[in-house]
C-alpha cells in the first residue's frame, strides 16, 4: 500500500476532503469524519452507526457472513456491529413503549409481590381448644364457681 | 458392610463405563468410537446403575466415599469424595436411561452429519460432567461439572457453527452461565471461609447469613434460566433436537435446582432465602407461560414450557420441600425429553419445517409420534396418574395449603392453566384439522431407531411417576386433610386451561383478531427482555471498552503520563520562571524583599 493510500490526518480544505472521500471508495456527499478532538481517528470516515442485522441476508455479498463487499469502507466499530454483537435494527415496537410496558410488568409484580407478602394465604387458625372448661381449673379457677363455656370451635 | 462395598462398586462402575469410549482410543491404536458405540455403552452404564437404584430402594444404603485428596494447602482439604444419597442414586438411572434413549434418537436425526462421532462425544463428555455434578459431594468437584455442562452447553448449541444465530446463542448462553457463576463462587468462597472446607454438610448454625444464599440462588438463577437471566433458554433451541432434549429439558438445565436441593440444609434456616426463592420461582414460571401462549416455533414452545416447570422447581424449593423439588425433575426429564424427540421426529420428517402454522393434520401420517406427543402434553399438564401428576399436584397441594406469598400462589396457578393452554395449542396445531404442510412431503416412522427411543420414554411418562414415587419415603409429612377444593385446584385449573384453549382456537376460526395488540406483542416478544437488556447493555459495554482502550489507555498513558504530560509540565513552570528574568531593577529589588521577609518570618 502506498502512502496516499492509508489513513490520513484531518482533511480540512474540500480538496484534500475530496480526495480522502475517493480514497475510501466513498461519495463526497456521504463522507463525513469523527471531529477533530485529538482522539487520533483522522481522517476515517463517520459511518451511520447500524449493525450488520440491518444489510440484506439475500443480496449476494462478496464475503456473505460479513454482509461486506470488496472495497467497501468498514465502521470504525465495526467489530461491534458484526452479527454475534449488537443489533440496531429496527423493533417491530418503538423503544420508549416496550421499556414503559416491561417497567409497567416489572413494577406491577414486585408491589404484588410485596401486598403478597403482607397478607400471606394460610390455612384457617384458630387457638386451641384446652378440655375441662379451656382448663378452667388447672388455671386457677374457683372449683366453688361454674366455670364459664368457652368455646373456639362451630359446629 | 458388604452392601455398602457393593454399592460403592457398583457406582464407581457405572461412571468408569461412561468414561470408557474416552479412554478406549487412547490405549489402543486400532479402536475408533462410533455413534454405535457410545449409545451401547450408555446402554450398559444404566443398566449397572440400577443396582445402586434398587440397593437404596430395598436397603436403604447410602454412602460418602472419599477417596485420593488434592494436597494444594495442608490445612484445606479438598478431596475427590463422591455422596450416594438418594438423589444421586435416583438421579443416575434416570439420567442415563433419558441418554440413552436420545443418543438412540440421534443417530438416525444426525445420521447426514459428517462430524456425527464428534457430536456423539460431545454429548458423552456433557454426560460425564453432568454425573460428577451429581454425585459431588463438595463444591468443588461440583463446579467441575458445573463448568463442564457449561462448556459442553456452548459446544454444542453452537454445533452447527456456520450459523451465526447459533453462535449468538451459544455466546448467551455461556455468558448468563457466567453470570450465575459469580453466584457459585461467591457461596464457595464463603464456605471455605467459614466452614474450612468444601464438604456439602448439615448447617451447624441455626442462622446463615443471607449473601452466600442469595450466591446460591444466582447460580440457579443463571444455571436454570430463571427470570432475569433467562434469554438463554429459548436461544439455545438454535442446537440440534438432541441437544435441546438432552441438555435444555431433562439435565444441564436442572443443575441449579439440583444444586439448591444438595445446599437444603444450609437454604433452611433462612426465610428470606426461601421467599426469594419461591417468589423468582412463580415469576419465572408465570413469564415462560406467558411468552410461550404466542410462540410458533415448536421447539420454542417446548423450551418456555421447560423454562416454566423450572420454575414450578423453584418454587418447590421455596415451600421447604426439596424431596419433591427432585421428584419433579425425575418425572419432567421423561415427558420433556420425549416432547423435544417427537418434535425433532416431526421436523425431519417434514424436511426442516418447524413452524406449527405449516404443520396440521399430522395424526394419520406420524400415529406413534403424535400419540407420544398427545402422551408427554397430557402428563406435562398433570393429568391424574400419568407421570406429571405424581409431582405437580403434589407441589400444587403443598403450595395451596402452606404459609406463602398470595401473589406467588396465584401466578403459578395461572400459570398452571397456560401450561394447558399452549400444550393444547400446540397439539391442535401440530396434529389436528386441516393439513397445512406442502403436498410433496415423504414422511415415515419406519425407522425402528427413531420410534423405539420415543416409545420407551412414552412408557416412562406414564410409569415412572408411580414407580418414583412409591419407592421413595417422603421425610416431610404430605398434607394430607384439606378441603375438595384445594385437592382438585390444580386438575381444575388444568381445565379452565383447555377450555380457555379450545375457545381460542374456535375463536380464530370464526373471527378475526387484530394483527398486533399491547398483549400479544407483549407475548409473543418475549416481554420485550431480549431487546432492551442485550441491546442496551452491550452497546454501553462495548463503547465504553472502546472509549477506554482508545481514550483512556492511549490518550492518558501514552500522552499524559508520558512525554505530552511532561512537556506540558515543563511548560508551565518555564512560563513562570521567564517572568522572573525580565531584566528590570524592580523585579530583582522585589525577589529581595521577598527572601528577606521569608527569611525573617521564619527565625521568628
Amino acid at each position: 500500500l502506498s502512502k496516499d493510500l492509508l489513513p490520513g490526518p484531518y482533511r480540512r480544505t474540500p480538496e484534500e476532503r475530496a480526495a480522502a472521500a475517493k480514497k475510501y471508495n466513498m461519495r463526497v456527499e456521504d463522507y463525513q469524519t469523527y471531529p477533530d478532538d485529538g482522539f487520533g481517528y483522522g481522517d476515517y470516515p463517520k459511518l451511520p452507526d447500524k449493525s450488520l442485522h440491518e444489510r440484506d441476508p439475500w443480496y449476494q455479498w462478496d464475503q456473505q457472513d460479513m454482509r461486506h463487499n470488496w472495497g467497501e469502507p468498514m465502521h470504525w466499530d465495526f467489530d461491534m456491529y458484526i452479527r454475534n454483537r449488537v443489533d440496531t435494527s429496527p423493533t417491530p415496537v418503538p423503544w420508549h413503549i416496550m421499556r414503559k410496558h416491561f417497567l409497567i410488568f416489572l413494577s406491577t409484580m414486585l408491589i404484588m409481590f410485596g401486598l403478597g407478602g403482607i397478607y400471606p394465604t394460610y390455612r384457617p387458625v384458630g387457638p386451641k381448644q384446652y378440655p375441662f372448661n379451656d382448663l378452667y381449673l388447672e388455671r386457677g379457677g374457683d372449683p366453688n364457681k361454674d366455670p364459664p363455656v368457652v368455646v373456639h370451635y362451630e359446629i | 458392610m458388604e452392601i455398602t462395598l457393593l454399592l460403592n462398586t457398583s457406582m464407581l462402575l457405572t461412571l468408569t463405563i461412561i468414561l470408557t469410549p474416552t479412554l478406549l482410543p487412547l490405549l489402543s491404536k486400532t479402536y475408533r468410537n462410533s455413534p454405535t458405540t457410545i449409545t451401547r455403552t450408555v446402554k450398559a452404564a444404566f443398566l449397572t446403575s440400577l443396582v445402586p437404584m434398587s440397593l437404596f430402594t430395598y436397603c436403604n444404603t447410602e454412602s460418602i466415599t472419599s477417596s485420593w485428596e488434592w494436597k494444594f494447602i495442608t490445612n484445606f482439604k479438598i478431596p475427590l469424595s463422591f455422596k450416594m444419597d438418594q438423589y444421586s442414586m435416583m438421579f443416575f438411572p434416570i439420567a442415563l436411561f433419558v441418554t440413552w434413549s436420545i443418543l438412540q434418537f440421534a443417530t438416525w436425526y444426525m445420521a447426514m452429519e459428517p462430524h456425527i462421532t464428534k457430536f456423539f462425544s460431545y454429548l458423552l463428555m456433557f454426560l460425564i460432567a453432568m454425573l460428577t455434578l451429581t454425585i459431588a459431594n463438595n463444591m468443588f468437584l461440583l463446579f467441575i461439572g458445573w463448568e463442564g455442562v457449561g462448556i459442553m452447553s456452548f459446544l454444542l448449541i453452537g454445533w452447527w457453527h456456520g450459523r451465526a444465530e447459533a453462535n449468538t446463542a451459544a455466546l448467551q448462553a455461556v455468558l448468563y452461565n457466567r453470570i450465575g457463576d459469580i453466584g457459585l463462587i461467591l457461596n464457595m468462597a464463603w464456605l471455605a471461609s467459614t466452614t474450612n472446607s468444601w464438604e456439602i454438610q448439615l448447617s451447624h448454625s441455626p442462622q446463615t447469613p443471607i449473601l452466600p444464599l442469595l450466591g446460591l440462588i444466582l447460580a440457579a438463577t443463571g444455571k436454570s434460566a430463571q427470570f432475569g437471566l433467562h434469554p438463554w433458554l429459548p436461544a439455545a433451541m438454535e442446537g440440534p433436537t438432541p441437544v435441546s432434549a438432552l441438555l435444555h429439558s431433562s439435565t444441564m438445565v436442572v443443575a441449579g435446582i439440583f444444586l439448591l436441593i444438595r445446599t437444603h440444609p444450609i437454604l433452611t434456616t433462612n426465610q428470606t432465602a426461601l421467599t426469594t426463592c419461591l417468589c423468582l420461582g412463580a415469576l419465572s414460571t408465570l413469564f415462560a407461560a406467558i411468552c410461550a401462549l404466542t410462540q410458533n416455533d415448536i421447539k420454542k414452545i417446548i423450551a418456555f414450557s421447560t423454562s416454566s416447570q423450572l420454575g414450578l422447581m423453584m418454587v418447590t424449593i421455596g415451600l421447604d420441600l426439596p424431596q419433591l423439588a427432585f421428584l419433579h425433575i425425575s418425572t419432567h426429564a421423561f415427558f420433556k425429553a420425549m416432547l423435544f424427540l417427537c418434535s425433532g421426529s416431526i421436523i425431519h420428517c417434514l424436511g426442516g419445517e418447524q413452524d406449527i402454522r405449516k404443520m396440521g393434520g399430522l395424526q394419520k401420517t406420524l400415529p406413534t409420534t403424535t400419540s407420544c406427543l398427545t402422551i408427554g402434553n397430557l402428563a406435562l399438564m398433570g393429568t391424574p396418574f400419568l407421570a406429571g401428576f405424581y409431582s405437580k399436584d403434589l407441589i400444587i397441594e403443598n403450595l395451596n395449603t402452606s404459609y406463602v406469598n398470595t401473589w406467588a400462589l396465584l401466578l403459578t396457578l395461572l400459570a398452571t392453566t397456560f401450561t394447558a393452554t399452549y400444550s393444547l395449542r400446540m397439539t391442535l396445531l401440530v396434529q389436528t384439522g386441516s393439513t397445512r404442510i406442502p403436498t410433496l412431503t415423504p414422511m415415515n416412522e419406519n425407522n425402528p431407531m427413531a420410534s423405539n427411543p420415543i416409545t420407551r420414554l412414552a412408557t416412562g411418562s406414564i410409569l415412572a411417576g408411580l414407580l418414583i414415587s412409591s419407592i421413595i419415603p417422603p421425610t416431610k409429612t404430605p398434607p394430607m386433610t384439606m378441603p375438595i377444593t384445594t385437592k382438585t385446584t390444580a386438575i381444575i385449573i388444568t381445565i379452565l386451561g383447555i377450555i380457555l384453549a379450545l375457545e381460542l382456537s374456535s375463536m380464530t376460526h370464526t373471527l378475526t383478531q387484530p394483527k398486533q395488540g399491547t398483549y400479544s406483542n407483549f407475548s409473543s416478544t418475549l416481554g420485550y427482555f431480549n431487546p432492551l437488556t442485550h441491546r442496551s447493555s452491550s452497546t454501553k459495554l462495548l463503547n465504553n471498552g472502546q472509549q477506554i482502550a482508545q481514550n483512556l489507555i492511549d490518550s492518558s498513558w501514552y500522552k499524559k503520563m508520558g512525554p505530552e504530560g511532561l512537556a506540558d509540565l515543563q511548560q508551565t513552570t518555564a512560563k513562570i520562571t521567564t517572568t522572573l528574568h525580565s531584566g528590570l531593577i524592580k523585579t530583582y529589588l522585589g525577589s529581595f524583599a521577598l527572601s528577606i521577609l521569608i527569611t525573617a518570618l521564619l527565625t521568628h
